[in-house]
């Protein structure tokens, strides 16, 4: 392999590192309430403003700013569970929308609002955040990096684990866990479901905002910087199997290093189309994901 | 429309079923939504200056695409997310075959119309078997790719500059009653199969496939033919607004626009033939005049999509339709 | 020749056998119970026979002609209605277009669908509830709805899945009354259902399965009476 190849692997996989950290929430959501939620992108960019803001307008330290940056997001995740979300428990079948197309609406009017929100009350200006180190760039054999990006790497591959042990051992992820696999026999054994899945958006709402707030100094606040990593988590989500927390982390990685790739070598244009048209043959051809089994069918 | 539906007009004759079918009820809407454009024709008589000839015409456009939309989610319960990109396809179709094979405009249009609905007709095949976030994700996906395809196939059009297109003709009064014209047509058009017994049938679809199918509903056919019907529409409509506009962009087809589409459909009332319509003008035209007053108008209008998915389902046409009754039964 | 042959029909859902075998022949005019207990693979037949499950193994034949592989709605036009255990109407429609959807569907002309869905309404007394959207309605007049809709267009056969589940004492005699006289006139029927009395008083004959396979296929008195059957009962699941 040659020395670009090194480069464009380790620059693949911090990429990859990043659509995780956001993807692992959209995951989460779809486990349990079976909806994509299109307003996922909007949590990335409030946690990007509420970062920025937060360090430069207030002169907060950006390790304090970091944290902050995901309570808030997880604070707009709670909102749009406790206010929006709960309809669909009722399913939702006896007049006007049905269940699946609430949910597309409500969370595409919420993207589209604070998109606009953002956009009328802070204005359409980006924002750059404020870097985690002020090193340049660091030269690690054939790999070229900033070092910010190389400590945001490391704090995203911490967090990704974090998360990751918390759904597996913790109290609270077993619950969630149990309430994907089964609603109904979830609450038939006295978990409190709803509640499981507030917890699901807190979670989901503070990680899409903590990513947003680590690529911030990279990709400028702008109250439609969303729009690109949520398309990135449709496509990590569909990749690894809908709903698998595991599989969308592989997912994010392999389509980091394809991209990362793709744009050397089949098309720089096209860089971003290469995941749109896995997602619809996955969609089409193998909807349960690299790693799925075959679902039973409906 | 066939013959076997006259019983349906029959009056008195059959007094039990008459009003009862939906077919009954979309009659109220069609009247409805034929006296709105009633008053939208003879606006021009008032109001004769330019700028807002020009709003209310790009509402007309929306208001074809919302109405194409609402015949495939509203009436048929496939939720897609392209609308908007049907448009562009066909914005683009008539204004490359104009700019780069001479084709006289009317005949691009045609060819706009018919590009547009075929390549409806293949992505409803792709996605025959899919429902709910699955479906949205990959109309989301097809969205997007055309969007990329058209701003990076910089060689044939021109990219983000845009493609300039030959203009049709120069009066604004024109372009107005063509885009009434049209507006009509489709309307009653959109009427005429929701009474037929394909309106049926795509209701059946939206409400149980599987239900459908055993009612004998021939659920491939129809399901695509949905999706053939509004991309074409769609694809008029932004063949339409090509040549008004004289300039194609990647921007017709921005999730945005099909953003104000949703809202539009959700707003007025989804499956119903006049809440869309209605919902269409008020929307873009009050937007355009709340521009002016501090811009908050798309903050308004997404909020407003929010809560009517979250409360008031049926839209501004279910209210209405509500507030009616009420005041007969009082 | 039989209207209807189900020849060694084999449906496996993983490990499970959910239909082992099944074979039984009904002819034309012929009203059958089909009976056994939960999972014993009823309602799975059914959806091999109505067109929405491929079976692994065997054949169906329909007036002497294979038709396994077909859909749904093929099946429909070529006369097999069939009834869901859990209620299927649509639910944003209302009662009258419910009807209309199968009549339109299945080639009638308008004005014949609205008649024919008129004298249905009449039969199943639903007028009171004719204008409503069906998803508004309780849960037995749905039932009512949905048994309708297997006779907008008399069938070939009508597959009939737990028709009186959970529905009220006078819906029950409604349909069973409806039942019995279009058996008269020489109407097809598979009718599964756990009220034996029910089954006692309507059908003649009776097939009980068990752990997907058939056990016995005889006159229902005969059926209630079988050790095997009785054993299948109250032997509760079977494995
Ligand atoms: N789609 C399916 N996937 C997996 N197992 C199924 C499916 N449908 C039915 N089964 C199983 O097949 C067996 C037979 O079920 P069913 O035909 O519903 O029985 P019945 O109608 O006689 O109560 C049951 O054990 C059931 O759990
Ligand atoms: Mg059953």
């Amino acid at each position: 392999m040659g020395a670009i190849s090194v480069d464009l692997a380790v620059n693949g996989l911090i990429t990859g590192l990043f659509y995780a950290l956001m993807a692992i929430g959209l995951s989460l959501i779809f486990g349990i309430l079976r909806i994509v939620n299109f307003a996922h992108g909007e949590f990335y960019m409030v946690g990007a403003y509420a970062y920025t803001l937060i360090a430069l307008g207030l002169g907060v330290p950006v390790w304090v700013a970091l944290p902050l940056a995901f309570l808030f997001g997880a604070l707009v995740g709670w909102i749009t569970e406790r206010t929006l979300m709960r309809p669909l428990y009722a399913g939702y079948t006896s007049w006007g929308l049905m269940r699946d197309e609430y949910a597309v609406i409500v969370t595409f009017g919420l993207s589209l609002f604070l998109i606009n929100l953002v956009d009328k009350v802070i204005g359409p200006y980006a924002y750059r955040g404020p870097p985690l180190v002020d090193a340049s760039r660091i030269v690690l054999g054939p790999v070229l990096i900033s070092g910010h990006r190389l400590l945001a790497a490391g704090i995203a591959i911490a967090v990704i684990l974090i998360t990751a042990a918390l759904i597996k051992w913790s109290f609270w992820g077993k619950q969630i866990r149990a309430v994907s696999q089964n609603r109904l026999g979830a609450s038939l054994a006295g978990i409190d479901t709803a509640r499981a899945s507030s917890i699901v958006f807190m979670l989901s709402g503070g990680l899409a905002a903590f990513s947003g707030a680590l690529l911030s100094p990279v990709i400028n606040a702008s109250p439609d910087v969303g729009a690109f990593p949520a398309i990135k988590s449709y496509i990590i989500v569909v990749l690894g199997g809908m709903g698998s927390v595991p599989g969308s982390i592989v997912a994010s990685l392999a389509l980091g290093i394809i991209e990362s790739f793709g744009a050397v070598y089949l098309s720089y244009q096209y860089r971003d189309g290469f995941g749109l048209i896995l997602l619809m043959l996955f969609l089409l051809f193998r909807p349960q994901g690299l790693f799925g089994e075959k679902g039973r069918e409906v | 429309m066939s013959a076997s539906e006259t019983p349906l007009h029959s009056g008195g004759a059959d007094k039990r079923s008459v009003a009862s079918t939906s077919t009954g009820k979309s009659a109220v809407e069609f009247r409805a939504a034929i006296a709105f454009l009633i008053v939208i024709a003879l606006i021009p008589a008032v109001v004769r200056n330019d700028y807002w000839l020009g709003v209310l015409i790009v509402s007309m456009y929306f208001a074809i695409l919302t109405g194409a939309w609402n015949l495939l989610a509203g009436y048929t319960g496939q939720f897609s997310l392209a609308p908007a990109t049907f448009a562009m396809i066909g914005a683009y179709a008539t204004g490359l075959l104009c700019t780069a094979f001479g084709v006289p405009p009317l005949l691009g249009i045609v060819a706009a119309i018919l590009i547009a609905g075929l390549t409806g007709l293949i992505l409803g095949r792709i996605v025959l078997r899919l429902t709910g976030p699955y479906l949205a994700l990959t109309t989301l996906s097809f969205a997007e790719i055309m969007r990329l395809v058209a701003s990076n196939s910089i060689d044939i059009t021109r990219g983000d500059l845009g493609l300039a297109v030959p203009g049709l003709l120069s009066s604004r009064i024109g372009w107005y009653y063509i885009f009434v014209g049209v507006l009509a047509f489709l309307l009653v058009a959109l009427y005429a199969l929701l009474r037929s017994k394909a309106g049926l049938f795509l209701q059946a679809i939206r409400d149980d496939e599987v239900a459908a199918a055993r009612s004998g509903v021939d659920v491939v056919f129809w399901k695509t033919a949905a999706f053939a019907l509004s991309a074409a529409a769609s694809g008029f409509a932004g063949a339409l607004y090509a040549h008004f506009a004289e300039l194609v962009t990647p921007e017709l087809g921005l999730i945005g626009q099909t953003g104000l589409i949703v809202s539009m459909a959700v707003i007025g009332g989804m499956g119903t033939l006049a809440g869309p319509l209605i919902a269409a003008f008020l929307v873009y035209v009050l937007s355009e005049w709340l521009r002016d007053v501090g811009g908050y108008q798309l903050v308004v209008f997404s909020a407003l999509v929010v809560i009517f998915a979250r409360f008031f389902r049926e839209g501004l046409w279910g209210l209405a339709r509500g507030a009616m009754q009420r005041w007969r039964r009082s | 020749m039989s209207l209807l042959s189900v020849r060694g029909i084999v449906k496996r859902y993983g490990g499970l056998t959910a239909v082992d075998g099944a074979s039984f022949d009904i002819d034309a005019g012929e009203l059958v119970g089909l009976i056994g207990p939960n999972g014993s693979g009823k309602t799975t037949l059914l959806n091999i026979l109505s067109g929405l499950a491929e079976p692994d193994g065997g054949e169906i034949l329909l007036d002497g002609a294979p038709c396994h592989g077909l859909k749904p709605e093929q099946l429909a036009h070529r006369g097999v209605m069939r009834m869901f255990q859990l209620t299927r109407v649509f639910r944003r429609m209302n009662v009258i277009d419910n009807l209309l959807v199968a009549g339109r569907a299945l080639g009638l002309d308008g004005a014949e669908a609205l008649n024919r869905a008129d004298t249905l309404i009449e039969e199943l007394r639903l007028d009171a509830v004719r204008a409503l959207d069906a998803g508004q309605l309780s849960g037995g007049q749905m039932k009512l709805l949905e048994f309708g809709v297997c006779f907008m267009v008399p069938p070939r056969i009508a597959l009939l899945d737990e028709p009186f589940a959970a529905v009220h004492p006078t819906m029950k005699e409604i349909m069973g009354g409806f039942i019995r006289s279009r058996h008269e006139q020489g109407q097809t029927f598979i009718l599964v259902s756990h009220d034996m009395p029910v089954i006692v008083e309507l059908c003649p004959r009776a097939v009980c399965m068990n752990a997907g396979k058939v056990i016995i296929d005889a006159p229902t008195r005969t059926v209630l009476s079988n050790a095997d059957v009785i054993e299948a009962y109250l032997g509760g699941q079977a494995a």
